[in-house]
């Protein structure tokens, strides 16, 4: 029996979260060149070797490059295998990278299901074989229907109705010339296929913040100056694995750093005291404190609860839509405080930690993160069928300014219409058919 | 009993668009083949429209063409109206069109029936099948006649159970007032096929001497006339057609005759076409349109009937006459033929194998109608493929089919056995999904050597092909080494022609791939090559880079194909999978990978459960 596809496949193989070690698997027969192409070439089979793992000409991480040529591998074909720093934001950065390079994503157990194709795996442990790939695609179900949830869902299955109505016409054009039916105009067709595509680069830009997958998400901390943020800064980074210590661009007024709250890609930054001020150096500080706690996804406003409540208009002027939490420092001094913590207002102790854990699960519900790896990878999957969509969508438009044969067009908007399937459903040609029947009164 | 004295490789139930091809393919290839008809007269009968062709119909026509079958130069022998659909809409979903004579179609059916060698007619209505130990054995004739062969295909059309209605008055009925084969029904429903029922219609036909032409748009046939065969062939006198329409008084009439529809007042169970709805459903369905086309066709040239497409219906004979009367044209319209809906039963194709052999009985084999098709062009092409199958079976030789990459045939008899259909399925180019590869002009490509080797080809046939194969690589190879410099006289008529730029040397050939570049625009250029031929070469150089984008995806469903799902898989333990996608394989039982795949609702995921199930199978039997 042959493999069941000749893609060639990658995917995390590491468990999400956080880890000293972060391993990225390429499997199938373009997993060499894709390997030596993000590490520079020559790999020895077998032999492990110290790179750089680069893409675009941007340094992603550095680590161990392994390759082991087939048969003699986990899944009987071609495996690279990155083994890098484990952080999740590195790894899918280098995933990322894979598929630019033509991989796909693997399945939920495909790596498995390939060694098994390939008689890598014994009868008894091909017994599991079905009950893993089976778990795994219920989990990786779950995870796409979180994915899918909410305004995001809405907005994909606006994009799939669109092309599908699009399809009704160019289809209904080519199979029923003879009926009375209204077909769109050359210009009309333009102008559809050119919303569709405005819609589906929002679709993408909403989609990557929704899930914060390529830079995980900014949390600024701001207040006034010694209520606490530098002590909070360290007790967050100080508890948590730090990424990278040292961002270039750092000033002694703004210090960012990256880490993993609960598997949740935070970067951390730490403002400049905010007050009223002279010193044109300070007043630089509060400056880059107001733009950076601006563009944060969410901003902690902290506060010392042992002196009375700040002059409201020390406090930022953040766009409306900003999301913040009120945190309120130093329960340690005040007596019967900290157990009215909500999603939008904290009592903690930098002191003794006293609330360290509300905070964060009020961190991970305010930005909407439910922390399982399974929706991280799903959307991850759903934008890389996003982007397939709009290539497919721009070499119709490509297609229709050259005034190529309707059928031509039809055909880079079926493989559209494909593509968004593995997200939404597959749409049959008896379904388009339904739909032309309805649309239209076709019959002679 | 009285028994036939001789004893046939291959006997066909049947003298229509499909048993004719079935009966003529198993003949060409050697088989000792046996006609079976209720009437010899009806032979190549056209009873519905008297059209063949058509947006993916012609591609099926074409298919047969290239298989040598005969439909398509039937169809040229008898056609008095041609037109070339789509033309502008790309050389793939490009179509054919030929109003036929329905005389001249019949006599030329007819006419290679009777000269075709190894093939017997004998007009007899076939009562009962002979089934020893679940094989076909022969056939028994209404006058008690057994005849014997170890295959049988079975193409009865409507004619089982069949049923006529017009208005709430209904009787047992083939179509056109044939007589039902109900014994031979009855026969078939005892053995253990799935049954479905469904239902079509016709329009009244029209006496053409009592309608006003001079009112209605006249649609002349285009010129030059094309073919539908690869074969030359010289048309009778071509004719025009016309096209009136339907208006709010004609809807009125419509609309107050509902209660006596048998359509809408279920009367009527059988699920119709939804591309091919009567005209009480449109006035229904479509509420808003004031206006229905009709396309008034001739039905010949020696008979003044007429046949008004777009108004087929159920409804009695009086509101018949009231709406056909208030249409533009037909204001003193003499009725010669009552439209009438018919439902009939079929046999759930998914009890058939790719080959149309029956699943149940080995040696018996459908074609058709019988299947839940629809349409003269499908039901001649799975006759074509019947009646090759049940001849290479009795020659101890695999079945042939193509695959779905290969011809629309191959598209149609797997959506067929693989998904079964609920309402008579027709051939659209939708649903060929590789259909930029499966044009009508490359039909012969496709299929012909393919024919050859199956002995479906003939000498005539062959010699032809291979005339137009040697036209097309010559043609070929000049555009390849016609160099075409910058600023040379032929990039001047390139640029002026197409609005092509030439900036560096390159090919006549390499030209022709640019989208703005098209031969019909170069006459000047391309003088004494032939436009035919040079057309071709066009297509094939702009479609290369679409068909290779497709060979990946082929070469995998050809993987998944050569993984066979056991017919008596239980999908009921397979862990894994869905209770609803378990139910749709139960019914499926899809014979690969790749037919699985094609199973609305199946996910990647399902597949990969398959896939394992599959080995573990293997490698524990």
């Amino acid at each position: 029996m042959t493999s069941l596809d000749t893609d060639t496949i990658a995917a995390v193989a590491t468990p999400p979260g956080q880890g000293g070690i972060g391993i990225v698997r390429i499997s199938g027969p373009r997993a060499l060149a894709i390997g030596e192409t993000l590490t520079g070439g020559g790999l020895q089979p077998r032999r492990a070797s110290y790179r750089e793992f680069v893409d675009s000409d941007a340094v992603i991480d550095r680590g161990i490059v392994l390759y082991f040529p087939k048969p003699n591998s986990f899944t009987g074909e071609d495996v690279v295998e990155l083994q890098g720093h484990g952080g999740p934001v590195v790894l899918q950065m280098l995933l990322g990278a894979t598929v630019g390079q033509g991989a796909r994503l693997a399945r939920p157990g495909e790596f498995t299901e390939r060694a098994f194709v390939n008689d890598k795996l014994d009868l008894v442990q091909a017994e599991a074989v079905a009950d893993l790939i089976a778990s795994a695609s219920v989990a990786a179900a779950r995870g796409a229907l979180r994915s899918l949830a909410g305004d995001f869902s809405k907005q994909v299955h606006e994009v799939d109705q669109a092309i599908l109505k699009l399809r009704v016409y160019v289809e209904a054009a080519i199979d029923f010339p003879d009926e009375e039916v209204e077909f769109l105009e050359h210009g009309e067709v333009h102008r559809k296929l050119g919303g569709l595509l405005d819609g589906l680069a929002k679709l993408q830009r909403d989609g990557r913040q929704g899930v914060l997958l390529s830079q995980g998400i900014t949390v600024a901390l701001v207040g006034a100056p010694n209520v606490g943020k530098s002590s909070l800064f360290n007790r967050l980074t100080g508890e948590d694995t730090a990424i990278v210590t040292d961002i270039p661009g750092t000033t002694r007024d703004l210090l960012k750093v990256d880490l993993i709250l609960d598997g949740l890609p935070v970067r951390l930054v730490d403002t400049a005291g905010l007050r009223k001020t002279t010193n044109p150096v300070e007043l630089e500080g509060v400056r880059r404190a107001a733009g950076e706690a601006s563009r944060a996804d969410l901003v902690l406003e902290i506060r010392d609860l042992s002196v009375p409540a700040a002059d409201p208009h020390d406090a930022l002027r953040l766009p409306l839509a900003t999301k913040r939490i009120l945190v309120l420092n130093k329960t340690d001094l005040v007596s019967g405080a900290g157990s009215r913590s909500a999603a939008d207002e904290v009592y903690i102790s930098c002191l003794t930690g006293a609330g360290f854990d509300e905070l964060k699960a009020a961190i991970k519900q305010q930005v909407g993160f439910a922390g399982e790896a399974a929706t991280f990878s799903a959307r991850r999957r759903h934008l890389v069928a996003l982007q397939s969509t709009r290539v497919a969508l721009e070499r119709a438009s490509a297609e229709l300014a050259a005034k190529s044969p309707g059928e031509i067009i039809a055909e880079e908007l079926k493989l559209a219409h494909l593509e968004l399937g593995s997200i939404t459903g597959e749409v049959t040609p008896d379904q388009l058919l339904g739909e032309i029947f309805s649309t239209f009164c076709i019959g002679k | 009993m009285l028994q036939h004295p001789e004893n046939f490789d291959v006997i066909v139930i049947g003298g229509g668009h499909a048993g004719t091809e079935a009966a003529l393919a198993a003949a060409r290839t050697g088989a000792s083949t046996l006609l079976l008809t209720q009437s010899i007269e009806t032979i190549g009968q056209m009873s519905c429209n008297p059209a063949i062709g058509g947006i993916g119909k012609s591609h099926l026509v074409r298919e047969i063409d290239a298989l040598d079958g005969v439909m398509g130069r039937a169809a040229d022998l008898a056609g008095i109206h041609f037109r070339v659909l789509n033309a502008s809409k790309g050389p793939a979903v490009r179509a054919t069109r030929a109003q036929a004579d329905r005389a001249l179609y019949k006599q030329a059916v007819r006419s290679f029936i009777e000269h075709q060698a190894n093939l017997k007619v004998f007009q007899q209505t076939v009562v009962d099948l002979l089934v020893e130990r679940e094989r076909v054995r022969g056939v028994v004739t209404q006058m008690g006649l057994r005849c014997l062969a170890p295959t049988v295909v079975l193409t009865t059309g409507t004619f089982l159970g069949g049923k006529i209605h017009i208005g709430f008055a209904n009787q047992p009925g083939g179509r056109a007032g044939d007589s039902p084969a109900n014994a031979l029904a009855e026969r078939l429903r005892a053995l253990p096929f799935r049954v479905g029922r469904l239902k079509t219609g016709t329009p009244p036909r029209i006496d053409g001497r009592s309608v006003d032409y001079t009112v209605m748009t006249e649609q002349p046939g285009d010129e030059p006339t094309p073919n539908l065969s690869f074969l030359p062939a010289r048309h009778p006198r071509q004719v025009p057609c016309h096209i009136t329409e339907t208006n709010p008084t004609t809807h009125d009439i419509i609309a107050a005759a509902l209660d006596r529809s048998p359509l809408f007042t279920g009367v009527i169970e059988g699920t119709g076409p939804r591309y091919c709805p009567s005209i009480e459903d449109k006035v229904v369905r479509f509420a808003d349109r004031v206006r229905h086309q009709i396309f008034v066709e001739p039905e010949g040239l020696d008979t003044p009937e007429l046949y008004p497409n777009g108004i087929s219906t159920s409804l009695p004979f009086d509101a018949q006459i009231a709406f056909v009367r208030s249409i533009k044209g037909f204001e003193r319209a003499h009725i010669t033929r009552p439209g009438y809906a018919i439902e009939y039963d079929y046999f759930d194709p998914r009890d058939l194998e790719l080959s149309m052999q029956t699943k149940v009985i080995g040696g018996l084999f459908f074609a058709g109608q019988i299947n839940g098709t629809t349409g003269y062009e499908e039901a001649a092409a799975q006759g074509l493929l019947a009646g090759l199958n049940a001849a290479r079976q009795v020659a101890g030789l695999q079945p042939w089919f193509p695959r779905r990459d290969e011809a629309y045939l191959g598209v149609m008899i797997d959506d067929l056995t693989n998904l079964g259909t609920n309402e008579p399925y027709r051939m659209f180019t939708s649903r060929a999904e590789f259909r930029l590869r499966l044009r009508q002009d490359n039909a012969d490509q496709r299929l012909t050597p393919i024919g050859r080797e199956l002995g479906l080809v003939g000498d005539e046939r062959w010699r032809a092909y291979a005339d137009k194969r040697t036209r097309l690589l010559d043609v070929k190879s000049r555009l390849e080494r016609w160099r075409v410099d910058p600023g040379s006289d032929v990039a001047a008529v390139l640029q002026a022609n197409c609005g092509a730029q030439i900036n560096r040397a390159t090919t006549f050939l390499e030209c022709l791939k640019r989208p703005e570049v098209s031969v019909d625009k170069l006459p000047e250029l391309l003088t004494g090559i032939d436009t035919d031929i040079v057309r071709q070469v066009e297509t094939e150089v702009k479609y290369e880079g679409y068909i290779q984008r497709q060979d990946d995806e082929i070469a995998k469903i050809r993987r998944h194909e050569r993984i066979s799902l056991p017919g008596e898989l239980d999908y009921r333990v397979v862990q894994g999978l869905s209770n609803e996608l378990r139910q749709k394989l139960s019914d499926a039982r899809p014979t690969s990978l790749a037919r699985a795949a094609r199973i609305p609702g199946m996910t990647p995921a399902a597949l990969s459960v398959l896939l394992v199930h599959a080995k573990k199978l293997r490698a524990s039997a």
